[in-house]
């Protein structure tokens, strides 16, 4: 017999064991990738479900810090599992190997596998491989591996199960302990009565204030004069880094919210007064007054663009477009100072100088602030070219009564004053009108003010 | 020296067969001691020696001779002494008067020249007696005034150790212990063992032991049961395991025997061993292996087979220090010690 004819056999033998063994590693191949995948897919989710529930139920800065320690967690996990993957695959000596414990072989498949690849073989080669493959059925990989699925797929699907319950459970969270009130469009709100303050760095309970540059500006200004600098809270780079992030926080938290309610935000909008009055020309007298009126003080009106879903406190912000009652007394307040209003030229005059107030103090000309402690060269500025009041403040604000106080107020938060209607015989504070100073007492006021 | 006979190569089956009967043979006259006849044959089919320790009347003596008679193999047996000379164990060149008249040196062979040698009580005849055995265990030759004379194989030396009578006694040197495959302890016998021991040995009839072979056929047989264990596969794996082994002995190997990341850290070799076994070691543990395999069946050896014979093939490697002594520490404890680290590393 050829001696190729006589190792046919023999060899056919050797590449049934060794395809036996080479599906027993299929198999754990595949094992070892379901392993990686499910508990990295797992890792995966289960942060995304605890960040995407953390965004509802947690402030800002909370957030982040939940964010970046689960994302933290997640990447490790993440790595980690694809690793013990990774270290889990299995070349066709390893599946020998476990071939051989879990059947009791005693290396009989390590070693086909090992002398098959690198040794020459020796005599008893041949009984080596025909005694192994008489155990064939002891080492056959449904056999050696039953499984066909990871255990991972547990942790898969319980991680699919927190993924699931994610939804329903920041549904829950986000119900608010007060409903919206509904049809609270528009607060008219005195601008001058507004308490603000720069918030503190990690003060969840501030309010984002957005508006128009226009707008910022007038509240900076603001700010200003009642002495704090815009960002005052943040002074340190530890506290911008703070603001920084809670900004950051905040917009994540919107995207995976799909709501702005992740601050009170206060949505500011400088409205033009003058336009409103010239569409009102067939408006009734004290409908018009009422508008100058809230020109004069300012309004703030609700954001159309938000949501809706912040509560606003009944009593405390002056609701014009729902409360027909509080309406209704406003009317009649201003019924009484219709004779009054009747001039245009009485009314809008001061709502002018107000404007012309602040211009002045854009320009550092003249204003309500000018000349204290400026240099006396620069006392007078040019007279007011605007009339006053003929712009005003339309602010949407969506606010929330506050739980608690601010952070280290020791009290709680304070809303916004709310202009109430004047009686008929009040007349609305208006700032002093600013008028050119005759030539002559120049030399006069600015001998004062040099000394 | 005759040639070796013709016979049939043996199977794996033959060799487990043959092994099973010349161990029942020998219990047929040795009660208990099973695991020390088991590595005895195992060491004779391994080609290697034996070195059998054991108090007195635990039965060396009689072991050796049943298990000459158990195989058909001649014996002899050589009772050391301190006044023994090397020529008394390899032989010498007498002057013999031939018909003639004519005188000539001619060679007369020792007790070495046999199948089975018995060196009763070896450590009580000096180094250079002992020494005289080297050639002959290693080589199989022995050279006696500048000729070598070859010894037939099969060529087995047990050579018995008395261990409490160390009184006027030559402690063997470390290559001569080297040269035994692996060394037996002969325990004292349980209470059941020593009651048959008394009805076998004190009644009217002796037990009779039947030969294996046939006396023409049995140095080729074992032969070719030797060769059949050469020919056991050792995967290259389990070749690295014996390594490890060994080197894990080594005290200054013991602390990183395998890559970093497996390493060997064991600090009772560093404390009591002195010398470490050598690369005999390595080879004792492969072909003890090889022999349990064909015991078990198997063509090929597994880590099994390796742990199986790692005290006898290993522990009279290894050199202990006074430290050892003082505390009580046997070469043993040091072996298992090193299995159970090589196997936590290879884990």
């Amino acid at each position: 017999m050829h001696p190729r004819e006589n190792a046919r056999p023999r060899d056919e033998k050797l590449w049934q064991i060794l395809g036996l063994i080479g599906r027993l590693r299929s198999r754990l191949n595949w094992l070892a990738f379901q392993h990686a995948f499910f508990y990295a897919t797992a890792a995966l989710m289960v942060a995304g479900a605890l960040i995407y529930l953390s965004a509802f139920v947690l402030a800002p800065i909370k957030f982040i810090a939940v964010t970046v320690t689960l994302s933290t967690l997640a990447t490790f996990a993440f790595i980690a599992a694809l690793r013990q993957g990774w270290l889990m695959r299995s070349n066709a000596r390893c599946a020998a190997i476990l071939a051989d414990e879990r059947a009791g072989l005693k290396g009989r498949l390590a070693t086909i596998v090992t002398v098959a690849e690198h040794r020459k073989k020796g005599p008893m080669w041949s009984y080596l491989v025909e005694d192994t493959l008489s155990r064939q059925a002891e080492f056959a990989p449904a056999r050696i591996q039953k499984r066909r699925v990871s255990r991972a797929i547990y942790a898969f699907i319980a991680s699919l199960i927190v993924a699931g319950l994610a939804w329903p459970l920041s549904r829950i969270r986000h119900v608010s302990p007060i409903p919206a009130s509904q049809g609270q469009d528009d607060l008219t709100l005195d601008l001058n009565d507004l308490h603000l303050r720069p918030a503190e760095p990690g003060d969840d309970n501030a309010m984002t204030v957005q508006a128009d540059p226009e707008t910022m500006r007038r509240l900076e200004d603001k700010l200003a004069r009642e002495g704090v600098e815009p960002g005052q809270g943040a002074s340190n780079s530890l506290g911008k880094l703070m603001n920084q992030a809670r900004n950051m926080a905040g917009n994540l938290q919107d995207k995976l919210t799909g709501q702005r309610q992740s601050h009170q935000r206060l949505n500011l909008k400088l409205a033009d007064a003058a336009d409103p009055l010239a569409g009102r020309v067939n408006q009734s007298p004290l409908d018009a007054q009422n508008q100058k009126r809230r020109d004069a003080a300012g309004q703030f009106q609700r954001d159309q663009t938000n949501d809706g879903n912040g509560p606003l406190p009944r009593g405390t912000l002056h609701n014009n477009g729902g409360d027909e009652q509080e309406q209704a007394a406003g009317r009649s307040d201003l019924a009484n100072q219709q004779q009054g209003a009747n001039d245009p030229n009485a009314t809008t005059k001061p709502l002018d100088d107000r404007g012309d107030q602040q211009n002045g103090e854009q320009g550092s000309s003249g204003g309500a602030s000018h000349g204290i402690g400026v240099d006396p060269d620069s006392l007078f500025g040019s007279a007011t070219q605007s009339k006053l009041g003929n712009e005003g403040f339309e602010i949407a604000i969506e606010a929330r009564p506050m739980e608690h106080g601010a952070k280290g107020a020791g009290h709680a938060y304070e809303p916004p004053k709310v202009r109430t209607p004047l009686a008929a015989v009040q007349e609305p504070d208006e700032p002093v009108v600013r008028t050119e100073v005759p030539p002559d007492d120049r030399t006069t006021i600015k001998r004062v003010f040099e000394r | 020296m005759s040639e070796l006979a013709a016979v049939d190569a043996p199977t794996v089956a033959d060799f487990a067969r043959t092994f099973r009967r010349i161990q029942a043979e020998i219990h047929k006259v040795i009660i208990g001691h099973g695991q020390a006849v088991e590595e005895m044959l195992s060491a004779l089919f391994a080609g290697g020696h034996v070195l059998i320790e054991g108090v007195p009347g635990t039965g060396k003596t009689t072991l050796v001779k049943t298990l000459g008679l158990a195989m058909n193999l001649s014996f002899n047996r050589i009772q050391f002494t301190v006044d023994l000379m090397p020529a008394d164990i390899t032989g010498t060149r007498v002057i013999l008067t031939a018909e003639d008249g004519r005188r000539e040196f001619t060679f007369q062979p020792g007790p070495v020249f046999c199948h089975i040698l018995l060196g009763d009580e070896i450590n009580r005849a000096t180094p250079k007696t002992q020494s005289a055995l080297l050639e002959a265990m290693a080589e199989l030759q022995v050279t006696v005034a500048g000729v070598t004379h070859r010894l037939a194989p099969p060529y087995f030396v047990m050579a018995t150790l008395n261990p409490i009578e160390m009184e006027g006694t030559y402690p063997l040197p470390e290559a001569q212990l080297d040269r035994f495959l692996f060394k037996v302890r002969l325990n004292y016998p349980d209470e059941t063992e020593l009651t048959r021991i008394i009805t076998s040995t004190t009644g009217p009839e002796e037990a009779g032991v039947e030969a294996a072979f046939h006396a023409d056929e049995a140095p080729a047989r074992v032969e070719a049961l030797k060769k059949l264990v050469r020919d056991v596969i050792a995967a290259p794996e389990m070749e690295h395991y014996a390594a490890r082994i060994v080197r894990a002995t080594q005290p200054q190997n013991s602390r990183y025997v395998a890559d970093e990341a497996r390493s060997v850290h064991d600090e009772m070799v560093n404390r009591y061993v002195m010398f470490g076994s050598s690369p005999r070691g390595a080879q004792a543990l492969i072909l003890g292996a090889k022999v349990r395999a064909l015991l078990d069946g198997r063509a090929n050896i597994a880590r099994e087979d390796i742990d199986r014979v790692a005290i006898p093939a290993l522990a009279h490697r290894i050199m202990l220090n006074y430290a050892a002594h003082s505390d009580g520490i046997d070469a043993t404890h040091i072996v298992e010690r090193v299995l159970k680290s090589v196997r936590a590393a290879r884990t």
